[in-house]
């Protein structure tokens, strides 16, 4: 009795986020969705080496996805948070940790009590040395978490640091086992619906001419049916986050396979370094207007760790998104529905949070303007709060040594961002969110490791005496160093794990 | 350094609102000085006469370290599942509103996606059979769901029936013994300072009262609040009743923990009992029946007479409840019908929200702005929850046709038009209704989703059919296996006496 018709999709781009969203499609709509898509060999993809965040678990764990299967293939490493390095000022180095701080129990956060102790002179250390997730990091340890509230164990998560150029092929073997069609070719065409101005079908360079009922556009910074075809237009953020090109360089891996990503400082910007089995990605983003591609790429092969294994290569982008993700019967997911720099590892989950809601809102025939618009509600929340998220890493620094710093330490933040900013420093307050990719410790974390100390703690901090406070978090950390010794060498716990599958 | 903690805190207003702030504060920050200037209740202070309570209030207890046997047992209170909601989409039709999860998700789909195809094709009992909570409100069976009622009957909340009067003693108790001081007197006057927050409280024989921080309890006149500013977003076109009759009636033998709302053809009535009183009320709006024929109303439909006057009900919010040194929370903040019963929720939010976000004596707007942002969030989606009632009724009579046919608030016609559309409900922050609260009067008032989620149709229609009726079957023979609600709490007390 099911009035549903089968929904013809086609998917224009391959990719990690073609192929995630073909591989998802195919999953969680069997029956529903007939799956196409359109991918060129001679379009470059973009996946340098991508880094994760938690959330990658659970699409993977959807998709029936064996963890350690899943790793081996990719050449995975595990990944406690990312560390940045010369943020807030040269030498300063803080981990941005995927968990919390002290136990994570109780009313009041730990950070305030840190703040209070500090403010009454007593010598507290860092803040990430009471992270499971930071002391792990920094002694390139890994084990899974445990799921016992009362352990310090269970106080992390983890995500991954994988190669994306054979993430997608591993998706595309899955999306394909399940019935998904790929055609190799160059979309020339787009063909419109004179009056709904829906998209009726794609023609490739061959001529042939591919139809549907939705249309994904998985095309990458040039959103070729969103942006192109439909002419959706893009809010550019680019006075926010001026970095506008990269150039990578991957290396063999000859030092430490740490169980975090780095993103340090560069005169015009950052470089990344995430290490992978077989190999570490090495790339600079930068903003063209304070520095030349050639400066860049002379950069980033002096500040590279061991032998390169390709010569640099340029990437282009710009910081923003499309007005709106979802128009007609278009949806744009990733690059496609727009850019954010990956100093947090976001990429991949916007395309994971545009899939989520697709298969939420999947149309089904009748008028679907209201999952349209929940749909680009959805997108827009996340975008908005990354976007702030990712200001907060320029503005709250010292820096003065280039003028690219001068510019990112004194540009206007928005609103949103600058009331965060003066709520955590007055009282280390951070806007609870229930959902949304980055909670208080998140937060916490970029506040304090780039010298946003709050001024003053939640007046419940003064409950337990200075005394009882300060043994109770050396108690903390002993037990914090004890936990985290118990856990095996990253690379050891890779090696039984999940080791590479050697290429053929 | 001068310390910028603050240290002196008093509460005005000596409803229950004014009591639980008074209480909380003290009992949660024991280094404050906390007084209470417990100015006699006024009538229109919804809190103090609405006996049913959201199961929040649980938690409020707990953080207090208040248990059952006190706030329950000694007060002559009992408990309550839900809301049995009669004739809201037409004659001889009801559902219950439980705080409970309503079947359980399978194949792959939340279970309401499961109900609606059913539902659609004429398969499926109705949506509230699927909720263990409603199944005993309505055999009149209560035990909390921890207590060996086994996995048929898992996965609800409760909320409270209160005998308001020794609830309220026990609260004063109760704050009196965390060592909350009690002011003598009346309140004469508000002193404004020059920074625009309040500088004294006038009292009578011409003393001055100071305090860091004043919490305004004083019901809807919010006689502290509103001498700062008297800007407040006005609700009543979407939550139509602004008036209330309220009676008390005899009590009765086996109080079932299921109040009842009817609609009437002018606004609803209610009924609520617990073990130590009855109250009868109805709620109309003006523009369509005189106080005397809501009295009348009222008199007809349960004997019981409503002495004094007919309540008026300004529905709104304050968008800036929190203002310098004073804070406005309950009645002086939100005005709403007694609907869905949410007067102390809101207040018992607020309180542990001015002890979440407490500033100091600078009282920075950007900490009091990130307080109100919230209340804010918070109380529109209360409202949203009142209105969609009326927006999705089908009665017929001029009063109901007006209210379903005016434009609901933007949030609640996104909602709306999302879920008619495909089931589904948009994610707010600060949601005081849980997802399945929102089913049970969406489903209950007979709003069917156009379109069934194409998650669900993978699973064989027959299998489906199948699973629905065996948790329906596991419910229905789990409840009799429970004590009436009167027997409970005979048990509990019995219990209390050894």
């Amino acid at each position: 009795m099911t009035d549903h018709q089968v929904r013809k999709v086609v998917i224009v781009g391959g990719g990690t986020s073609g192929w995630m969203t073909a591989a998802a499609l195919a999953k969680l709509l069997p029956g529903r969705a007939r799956i196409h898509l359109v991918e060129s060999e001679a379009i470059g993809i973009v996946g340098v080496g991508e880094a994760t965040l938690p959330h990658i678990r659970a699409f993977n764990e959807r998709l029936g996805i064996a963890e350690a299967d899943f790793m081996s293939w990719t050449r995975a490493t595990f990944k406690l948070g990312i560390e940045f390095r010369d943020w807030g000022r040269i030498g300063d180095s803080y981990v941005h940790p995927f968990g919390t701080f002290g136990r994570g129990l109780g009313d009041v956060d730990f950070h305030h009590y840190w703040t209070r102790l500090a403010s009454a002179g007593v010598a507290v250390p860092p803040l990430e040395q009471f992270s499971m997730a930071c002391t792990m990091a920094r002694e390139n340890r890994f084990a899974l978490p445990s799921t016992d509230p009362r352990e310090l164990a269970s106080t992390f998560g983890y995500a991954y640091q994988f190669d994306a150029l054979l993430f997608a092929p591993y998706l595309r073997a899955i999306a394909e086992g399940l019935g998904a069609r790929r055609t190799e070719g160059r979309v020339v065409a787009v063909d419109r619906d004179g009056d709904s101005g829906d998209i009726r079908a794609i023609t490739l360079e061959g001529g042939e001419r591919i139809e549907g009922d939705l249309f994904v556009d998985c095309s990458g910074f040039r959103s070729l049916l969103l942006g192109e075809a439909l002419g959706e237009p893009f809010e550019d953020w680019s006075r926010w986050l001026p970095a506008d090109r990269a150039v990578a360089m991957p290396c063999r891996t000859g030092t430490a396979v740490t169980p975090y990503t780095s993103a340090i400082g560069m005169p015009a910007g950052w470089r990344w370094r995430i290490p992978l089995q077989h190999r570490t990605g090495n790339g600079y983003v930068y903003a063209s207007a304070f520095v030349s591609d050639d400066e860049a790429a002379a950069a980033i092969r002096a500040a590279a760790e061991g032998e390169p294994i390709a010569e640099p290569r340029l990437l282009r982008f710009r910081a923003g998104r499309r007005a709106r993700s979802w128009v007609n019967n278009c949806v744009a997911v990733g690059l496609a529905s727009g850019f954010l720099e990956p100093l947090e590892s976001t990429s991949i989950y916007l395309v994971q949070a545009a899939i989520t809601a697709l298969v939420e809102l999947f149309p089904d025939g009748s008028d679907a303007r209201s999952d349209r618009d929940e749909f680009n509600r959805l997108i827009d929340m996340e975008y908005d709060r990354i976007r702030d998220f990712l200001i907060l890493h320029y503005h709250a620094t010292t820096r003065s040594d280039t003028p690219f710093w001068d510019y990112v330490r004194t540009m206007p933040i928005p609103d949103t961002l600058a009331d965060k900013i003066d709520l955590f420093r007055r009282r280390g307050r951070v806007v609870k969110y229930r959902e949304g990719v980055f909670l208080d410790a998140s937060w916490i974390a970029v506040y304090t490791g780039q010298g946003i100390m709050p001024e003053g703690y939640d007046p419940r901090a003064d409950l337990p005496s200075l005394d009882s406070l300060a043994r109770g978090t050396e108690t903390l950390r002993a037990d914090i160093l004890r936990s985290a010794a118990q856990a095996p060498d990253h690379l050891a716990f890779i090696n039984g794990y999940c080791p590479m599958r050697q290429a053929a | 350094m001068e310390s910028r903690a603050i240290r002196t805190v008093t509460v005005v207003g000596g409803g229950v609102v004014g009591w639980s702030a008074a209480a909380a504060l003290k009992r949660r920050m024991p280094m404050f000085d906390v007084r209470i200037l417990p100015l006699a209740p006024p009538a229109d202070e919804l809190a103090n006469r609405i006996t049913s309570t959201l199961p929040s209030i649980l938690g409020f207890h707990g953080d207090l370290g208040i248990g059952d046997r006190d706030a329950v047992l000694r007060t002559g209170s009992g408990y309550r599942l839900g809301t049995l909601f009669a004739d809201w989409s037409g004659a001889k039709t009801d559902y219950v509103h439980s705080y409970a999860r309503h079947g359980h998700a399978f194949a792959g789909a939340a279970f309401h996606l499961h109900w609606t195809r059913m539902a659609r094709a004429r398969h499926a009992g109705p949506f509230d059979a699927y909720s263990p909570a409603a199944a005993m409100a309505r055999e009149a069976r209560f035990a909390p769901a921890s207590e060996g009622t086994g996995a048929a009957l898992a996965g609800y909340e409760y909320g409270l029936q209160l005998n308001t009067g020794g609830y309220l003693a026990m609260m004063r108790a109760f704050a009196r013994h965390c060592g909350v001081v009690e002011l003598a007197g009346t309140l004469e006057g508000v002193r404004v300072s020059a920074e625009g927050g309040i500088a004294s409280l006038a009292l009578d024989g011409g003393r001055e009262h100071q305090a860091d921080l004043l919490v305004d309890a004083t019901g809807p006149a919010a006689r502290l609040r509103s001498v700062l500013d008297d800007r407040r977003e006005d609700w009543r076109r979407w939550l139509p009743c602004d008036r209330v009759l309220i009676a008390s009636a005899p009590l009765v033998s086996e109080p079932p923990p299921l109040d009842q709302v009817t609609a009437i053809a002018g606004g609803w009535r209610w009924s609520a009992a617990s073990p130590s009183a009855t109250s009868h009320g109805i709620a109309y709006a003006s523009a369509f029946t005189s106080d005397a024929k809501a009295a009348r109303q009222l008199r007809v439909a349960t004997g019981a007479e409503a002495p004094g006057q007919a309540v008026a009900i300004h529905a709104g919010t304050r968008p800036e409840p929190w203002r310098r040194n004073c804070v406005a929370i309950g009645e002086a903040a939100t005005v709403m019908e007694p609907l869905e019963w949410c007067h102390l929720h809101l207040a018992h939010s607020a309180i542990d929200r001015v002890i979440a976000m407490l500033p100091d004596r600078d009282f920075a707007n950007v900490e009091l702005a990130e307080f109100n942002r919230q209340h804010m969030a918070e109380a529109i989606r209360v409202r949203d929850f009142l209105a969609l009632h009326y927006a999705v009724s089908q009665r017929r009579e001029p009063f109901w046709r007006e209210a379903a046919a005016m434009a609901p608030p933007p949030t609640l016609a996104h909602t709306l038009a999302l879920f008619r559309n495909r089931g589904r409900l948009p994610f707010h922050e600060e949601e005081t209704f849980a997802r399945d609260s929102w089913l049970a009067v969406l489903f209950g008032q007979g709003v069917i989703p156009r379109r069934v989620d194409p998650l669900v149709t993978t699973n064989a229609e027959a299998q489906t059919v199948a699973t629905l009726a065996a948790m329906r079957r596991q419910i229905d023979e789990a409840v009799p296996t429970l004590p009436t609600h009167a027997a409970f709490v005979a048990a509990q007390k019995r219990q209390l006496a050894r």
